[in-house]
């Protein structure tokens, strides 16, 4: 180089950390029986609002699947004064988001408004809860549009990947094993009476929770509460109960064939501890060690060496949770890996996973996993959003309220040996199910070669 | 009915300063949370690349993060999370950002960790790292683009609303057939052009000491040289409407068909760009407007009908109108409902209540951005590198919501016209995947 070089200068140390602990929510109960959890996050003038209503995918009429998703999509169809226009066009109005997904333990509606607006937004939110008009005209149109939208995941390889692993682990009884928003065949029995039967079933506030955060400065919350989602009336009932989880981690390969593709996606996975699990803390921190960011083992080598990958994660994902811990979580690799890569990449993973058992983690990259997981957190939560999801999350899977705030205090005290025996045990290489989602005349011989579990190629 | 607005869009308080060297600063304190952000603005992007390099701007943004003189391959993904900071880089057409979050007791670090790699990167770049990334690169190609269904259309549709030999032609992933073209050479010299602090905006945005932050950035950017060998990107203006209609007909394996248009409207930062931006909303964003109510809820020839904006200072921006067809309609119906719509939005104008609504929007999109220290300083360097001034931010939702529904129409009536459009229509083409969705 021809231009005068710069000075360089020692890299600095850390100055001194500033205090953090993850939110800590209260509690109240409207006189309907709607419980609340409300946190007031000063500056966020984003107030994010979600409410669990006890509708869990396991509670869907048999050969019904997917009328949990289309009430939940139904809910911004118009109420008892609103046309779905008119409605739609209201909460736009108040700068608000509105959406609402159902999934294994329950339905969330997921409210996002400018704090100086809150008031219409709640009135909003709870009119679609309390008298939502579910017209049968538009739900004939959302089942018609999942209808649709079913062909497009199965285009998506990574869709596609998911709905196999998830057929292939869990009992055909199990609603585990079924796609979240139901098949062609299940969709199309639904109507609007199906429809308005699971609405009257599982909807009210005694079972629901409302989860608020926000910059609350100024806001009388138990009467704006009262007065907008304390309208939603309903009888009490008994909260529903979560079924356990089983799975068949026999190992296997799944090649779901689709010629053509330029890349294979690959997900491999299995079940294991969820957020209940003494456990819990040590596998995020092993996992994490394993394959959360590009300088994890995984990417390490199938990324930053090889370039096999753009890049590959591992990560858990509770399923179905409950107080007496006999739920689980989905633990998977994830990624996508170019076609002439995979049978290579799949034995760097298996090579990485068998090196990890054998010799475990290290001190210096269970620090740096730490620093990171602990030291992220004021800044993964700056948001309402991600504080009103996360506690979500803990109501969701009846967890207590400082569980997350525990998880982080669990962290900084974990040591090397509880984190290598977690994520050895998380991943053992020879019960994982493998599918592969890509070109089966390519890769399907060599993969069998790999003696990762016997092969079959399904369409 | 008033509308009451949000209560902090504007009012970010902002200081700047500028180094010997060239390189411009923005800091913005705010206490709120202990976090830092750190944006980094090379005022370089895919426009500037010449052909047979396309996508050389983002390769090289993925070498940035391979070491340099006094960090090691990685070291800067390693040292930024086990310092519990977040990290990354991203590549457009107009700039290539870089940015980490902090806990406010890191910020020196990553100021650090900037400088190095603007003063030193060339001590570490090697073949060994260019070879992997050009295989990353190509994999997040196929990933993103090659892949998906669709997933060429935004390549497709840029290639049809500007012109051969227009830079914003290409888009910034570039071709298979130049990312592997690109030599370690191509990356020093394009390194030794465009990175220097005389070709940059740097904002720190958060919990910080202002006198203090100057004080480390004078420290660790100070002495880098600056240098003048940049060129200037070609000449990207181009006249106000196309003329006529491009059209390319796609015949791939996608599940639907598709139609998707792209309009040539008016630069970024122009008062005209915001009102597109408003014309766009009600016409095309979310479920109350009106491509959707007319397509997906009362047609229901579209289980998806929207527009999008893509923003661009130095070259028209575009007008993105995506539509995936439900069912058996046809590409024929869908288009007749748009152009009808079309024409008559830009023969009437949006009405009190669609104005009000695509205004409270856009403001909310922008409390959406500006709610982070992150969104923050990318928000300051961008009015900083693309217009100058990086207080222009403070006035962003104020300037929106002054436009007139007059001015929303005449951009519609000016703009929104089949002979100011690329339009690709997808449709698919029986293979063997269909028999295989039944089982499946």
């Amino acid at each position: 180089m021809t231009a005068p070089a710069m000075t360089f200068h020692p890299q600095p140390e850390p100055g001194t950390p500033t205090p953090w602990a993850f939110p800590a929510p209260q509690r109240l109960t409207l006189a309907n029986g709607l419980t609340v959890l409300h946190c007031h996050r000063p500056g966020q003038q984003l107030v994010a609002v979600e409410v669990l209503i006890d509708a869990p995918l396991a509670a869907e009429p048999a050969g019904l699947d997917g009328v949990a998703t289309i009430l939940a999509r139904a809910f911004s169809e118009g109420t008892d004064t609103l046309t779905a226009e008119q409605f739609a066009g209201e909460l736009e109005r108040a700068g608000a988001n509105m959406e609402a997904h159902a999934d294994h333990p329950c339905i969330r509606a997921v409210l996002e408004v400018p704090a100086s607006r809150l008031e219409r937004g709640l009135t909003l939110l709870a009119d679609a809860l309390r008298s939502p008009a579910l017209p049968a005209d538009e739900i004939e149109r959302l089942v018609a549009n999942r209808l649709d939208e079913i062909v497009h995941e199965q285009a998506n390889p990574a869709r596609r990947a998911a709905k196999a692993l998830y057929a292939e682990l869990f009992p055909a009884d199990d609603r585990l094993s079924r796609p979240r928003s139901g098949t062609a065949e299940t969709v199309h029995g639904i109507d609007r009476s199906a429809v308005k039967a699971f609405y009257d079933a599982h909807v009210r506030p005694s079972t629901a929770t409302l989860v608020i955060v926000g910059d609350l400065a100024g806001v009388e919350l138990p009467e704006l509460l009262e007065s907008t989602l304390g309208r939603w009336t309903g009888d009490q009932a008994e909260r529903s109960t979560v079924a356990s989880v089983t799975a068949d981690d026999r190992s296997r390969v799944i090649v779901v064939d689709r010629p053509g593709s330029v890349q294979t996606q690959l997900l491999i996975g299995r079940v294991g501890p969820d957020r209940h699990h003494p456990a819990w803390s040590a596998q995020i921190l092993g996992t994490y060690c394993l394959g959360g960011t590009l300088t994890s083992r995984l990417d390490r080598v199938l990324r930053e060496e090889k370039g096999y990958t753009y890049g590959v994660r591992a990560f858990a994902q509770p399923l179905r949770s409950n107080a007496e811990g006999t739920g689980q979580a989905m633990l998977a690799i994830s990624g996508s890996v170019d076609t002439a890569s995979t049978a290579a990449a799949l034995a760097d993973t298996w090579a990485i996973l068998r090196t990890l058992a054998a010799e475990g983690l290290t001190d210096a990259e269970r620090e740096e996993a730490v620093q990171f997981l602990v030291g992220v957190a004021p800044l993964k939560y700056e948001t309402a959003g991600s504080v009103a999801a996360t506690l979500a999350d803990q109501v969701e899977q009846q967890l207590a309220d400082d569980f997350q705030a525990e998880v982080y205090r669990q962290l900084a005290e974990l040591d090397t040996a509880a984190a290598t025996a977690a994520v050895v045990s998380a991943f053992p290489p020879d019960r994982l199910v493998t599918v592969l989602v890509g070109d089966a005349s390519v890769i399907a011989e060599d993969v069998k070669a790999l003696g990762i579990g016997e092969v079959t190629v399904i369409s | 009915m008033a509308n009451p607005a949000p209560a902090s869009t504007g009012g970010i308080a902002i200081t700047e300063h500028r180094l010997a060297n060239g390189l411009r600063v923005v800091l913005s304190e705010d206490h709120l949370t202990p976090v830092a952000a750190v944006c980094l603005w090379y005022d370089v992007g895919s426009r500037h690349e010449v052909k047979g390099r396309t996508g050389l701007a983002h390769l090289f943004e993925h070498l940035m993060f391979q070491g340099s003189a006094n960090v090691s391959n990685n070291g800067h993904f390693e040292l930024v999370q086990g310092a519990g900071g977040s990290l990354n880089g991203t590549t457009s057409f107009e700039r290539t950002n870089y940015f980490e979050t902090m806990p406010t007791h890191q910020l020196e670090l990553a100021l650090w960790l900037e400088a190095d790699r603007m003063g030193s990167l060339l001590a570490a770049l090697d073949e060994k790292s260019m070879e992997n990334q050009r295989d990353v690169v190509k994999n997040e190609r196929r990933q993103r683009y090659d892949n998906v269904p669709y997933g060429t259309a935004f390549e497709k549709l840029t290639a049809l609303s500007y012109p051969d030999d227009h830079p914003y032609h290409h888009t910034p992933i570039g071709s298979m057939a130049d990312l592997d073209a690109a030599t370690l050479e191509d990356a020093r010299a394009f390194f030794r052009t465009y990175y220097a602090p005389n070709n940059a905006v740097l904002s720190v945005v958060g919990d910080i000491d202002p006198e203090q932050t100057i004080a480390w950035v004078e420290k660790y950017f100070g002495t880098i040289p600056s240098h003048d060998g940049k060129q200037p990107p070609r000449d990207g203006s181009l006249p106000e409407v196309i003329g006529r209609e491009v059209r390319e007909l796609v015949e791939e394996e996608v599940p639907a068909r598709a139609l998707m248009s792209a309009y040539r409207l008016p630069h970024d930062g122009t008062r005209e760009a915001d009102a597109a931006d408003l014309a766009l909303t009600v016409l095309g964003s979310g479920e109350s407007s009106r491509l959707y109510n007319r397509l997906v809820r009362r047609d229901r020839t579209a289980i998806s009908a929207g527009f999008g904006m893509l923003r661009l200072s130095g070259a028209p921006s575009l007008g993105w109108l995506d539509v995936k067809a439900a069912g058996e309609a046809t590409i024929a119906q869908i288009e007749l409902a748009v152009d009808e719509e079309l024409a008559r939005f830009a023969a009437e104008g949006p009405t009190t209540e669609e104005l009000e609504r695509a205004q409270a929007q856009i403001e909310r999109e922008w409390l959406d951005r500006l709610t982070t220290v992150a969104g923050r300083a990318d928000e300051l360097c961008r009015f900083a590198v693309l217009f100058g001034d990086p207080k222009l931010v403070n006035g962003a939702v104020a300037r929106v919501l002054d436009i007139t529904a007059d001015e929303v129409r005449a951009v519609a009536a000016a703009r929104l016209r089949p002979d100011n459009r690329a339009v690709l229509v997808y449709e698919p083409v029986a293979a063997s995947t269909d028999e295989e969705e039944q089982a499946a």
